[in-house]
């Protein structure tokens, strides 16, 4: 402070209200404590019909919001270890937001605007290299809202395929929009589970086991 | 934008969006306008979802591009607009506003063009069907006419407007007829600079031809075995309504006018009477066409124009609606005022003034929930008086100094007031200065604003865990 040896202030007593030999406030020890008692309590929330009706509504377009396509989720998480079948496992769902993002590279998009009657044909890939195989042709259906894809395979395969038609019609109502792991997406010959690394398998066995397993 | 601002978008976009988009729209609410490989950079995001993230945004109207800052040639820049984000705390109002106007029929229609950002009248109209069907009686289903008189009804009173033509931006300004839109038209030759809104569209409020015939369909009961099959090879006929490409959306400056208007006409069924806000109510919906958006009152009408117009439950004989416009006028809040004698006298609503006043009142009422009424008394003399010193305060609001002086000092904590020094000398010596408190309405309502969004984003943070009971 200025004045060492004065003992006047800087500033003028009264004009900041305290006046001369009034107690002042006695000095704080502690900081203040973080919920301090409240001299007026706060009114109650309004509530009646319209604002509940609105708090209801609120609730339903969230929950609607995450079911749309708008609603990005993030990549699924990546395992400790890159794996070849990774390829080939079921990545996100994919469906076209609009009119505008279909056909990002070669994978499928669905777009619910285009609802498409006709049988269309894709080129599965664009034929760098010399395929000996015939290019596959994809038909879209929209059957209640739900896509399913169907491919026709090359008669080499057909057998498989009867087999595999039969499974994928009892599983495909289950799922929301299909993407038949059944199926391929790539050239293989192979189908899905042949790329399962096991990881899965074994872990359901709840019996008490008290004798080893040879 | 503020910080808090900046965190409530983020986690209203997290609650609606996913947390994808989050996280690129914040990084552009942070950085401004920014072009999308800098985006993917930035956000260690790969492209394909940034793209999405972008193209989710802009279709819900939160984010615009621009051709880049170096010219034509340059990378487009996004630019996210936080205030539009914002405005997803009101859809619940909107949503509740249509129903009150326009029924179920409404409400749905509102809340699919909210949900999905930009649509086409014949899907919204199909998927409205539906979804009323499956809410009816067996065997009944909702006919699309019923749903697309209901929807050109919200497009005649402009709650829905056209989204405007992406490509109009650069090459057609030029075209854009003689109709003065509101934002200057850049010339043909450069590519656009001012942000094209929706209204300068000529034909943002022109239906399309659409050919849509139909009733709602029910969604099938699943059940195991037949029905699966029959509903998978059940195809969609592909129809093409005569209205692709013309995307809808909702219109937020009308439901904001709306909201304006219904919030004078309760303040004035509060403070006066029912029949005082029938009048004024009268009044708004006569102006609801011939005055701007932004007009600071409405234009003027005759009395004989008002009391023609009253509706017909509300038979006043001519002398007693005189008294009543009188009383409005005479009324502190002035929410009505007069505007001339001619026709006998005209009469005008005072937006802005109303609305300042409201905002006025709303403040006091505030300090009187949490101060108490002898800090609010305080508080409204300030407001009345603009500048007072310590000793006027306390004889004018006749409580005793020592109360007086705490209370005072109590609002300048909370900065709800502040301290205006008018020296006497120039070097400011504390004993030759004045010391003047005084209220700034403005800064005051802004710093209240900021404290509710923070008040929002506690409660975003907590709604997902559940509160300790002790």
């Amino acid at each position: 402070m200025a004045g060492r040896g004065r003992r006047t202030m800087s500033f003028s007593v009264d004009s900041v209200g305290i006046s001369r030999g009034e107690t002042l406030p006695p000095a704080v020890q502690q900081p203040t404590p973080v919920f301090p008692v409240m001299e007026q309590k706060p009114l109650p929330l309004t509530g009646g019909e319209e604002a509940e009706y609105l708090t209801a509504l609120k609730q339903d377009f969230r929950g609607a919001m995450r079911g749309l396509p708008c609603f990005i989720q993030p990549a699924a998480a990546h395992r400790d270890v890159e794996r070849y079948s990774d390829k080939y496992h079921l990545s996100e769902k994919k469906d076209g937001l609009t009119d505008w993002i279909i056909g990002e590279r070669s994978n499928l998009s669905i777009s619910e605007q285009s609802n498409q009657n006709t049988h269309q044909r894709f080129p599965c890939r664009p034929t760098g290299g010399a395929l000996p195989r015939q290019q596959t042709l994809h038909r879209l259906h929209m059957a209640g809202g739900r896509v399913t894809l169907e491919k026709k395979e090359e008669q080499e395969s057909s057998e498989e395929e009867g087999e595999e038609k039969k499974k994928q019609k009892e599983e495909e109502a289950e799922a929301e929009e299909e993407y038949d792991e059944e199926e391929f997406e790539e050239e293989t010959d192979y189908i899905m589970s042949y790329f399962d690394n096991g990881e899965d398998f074994g872990g359901d066995s709840d019996d008490n086991m008290d004798e080893a397993i040879y | 934008m503020t910080a808090q601002e900046i965190c409530l978008c983020g986690l209203l976009l997290r609650e609606h969006f996913g947390e994808v988009v989050e996280k690129v729209g914040t990084h552009l609410l942070r950085s401004g306008a920014q072009n999308l490989r800098t985006i993917v950079h930035e956000t260690n995001l790969s492209v394909d979802l940034v793209k999405k993230c972008l193209c989710v945004l802009v279709q819900h109207g939160a984010c615009s591009f621009t051709v880049g800052r170096k010219g034509p040639g340059s990378p487009t820049e996004y630019h996210a607009c936080g205030e539009r984000i914002l405005r997803v705390l009101r859809y619940p109002r909107y949503i509740y506003t249509a129903k009150t106007l326009y029924g179920d029929t409404g409400e749905l229609i509102i809340e699919e063009l909210l949900q999905r950002g930009h649509v086409t009248m014949s899907s919204t109209v199909k998927t409205v069907a539906d979804r009323l069907t499956q809410n009816m009686e067996e065997g009944q289903s909702l006919d699309y006419s019923e749903v697309s008189s209901t929807f050109s009804k919200l497009v005649e009173t402009h709650f829905l407007q056209r989204c405007p033509p992406v490509g109009a931006a650069g090459t057609s300004g030029g075209a854009a007829p003689a109709e003065a839109p509101a934002t200057p038209a850049a010339p043909a030759a450069a590519a656009s600079t001012a942000p094209l809104t929706a209204e300068s569209f000529p034909e943002c409020y022109t239906l399309p031809q659409v050919t849509l015939t139909g009733r709602g369909k029910r969604q099938l009961v699943p059940e195991d075995g037949e029905d699966q099959r029959n509903a998978k090879r059940a195809k969609m006929t592909s129809e093409s309504h005569g209205d692709e490409g013309i995307y809808w959306q909702v219109n937020f400056e009308r439901f904001h006018q709306y909201f304006r208007d219904q919030a004078i006409i309760s303040a004035v069924a509060n403070k006066l009477d029912q029949t005082s806000s029938e009048i004024v109510r009268t009044i708004l919906r006569m102006s609801e066409v011939t005055t701007s958006p932004t007009a600071t009152c409405t234009k003027p009408l005759s009395t004989n124009e008002i009391f023609r117009s009253l509706p017909a439950s509300y038979n006043i004989p001519r002398h007693i609606l005189d008294q009543y416009l009188t009383l409005l006028v005479d009324d502190p809040m002035e929410f009505v005022g007069k505007a001339g004698e001619s026709g006998g006298g005209m009469f005008v609503v005072n937006l802005h003034k109303a609305l300042a006043n409201l905002a006025r009142a709303t403040l006091e009422s505030i300090v009187q929930e949490r101060f108490g009424s002898r800090s609010a008394r305080i508080f409204r003399l300030l407001l009345r008086k603009r500048h007072l010193e310590q000793k006027q305060v306390e004889d004018f609001a006749m409580i005793p100094a020592k109360e007086a002086k705490d209370m005072l000092y109590t609002l300048l904590s909370h900065n709800l007031v502040q301290l205006q020094e008018i020296p006497k000398t120039p070097d400011f010596a504390p004993s030759r200065t004045f010391y003047l408190y005084t209220v700034n309405q403005l800064p005051t309502a802004r710093m209240l604003l900021q404290n509710c969004y923070k008040l929002l984003i506690c409660d975003q943070c907590f709604s997902c865990r559940p509160w300790p009971t002790s």
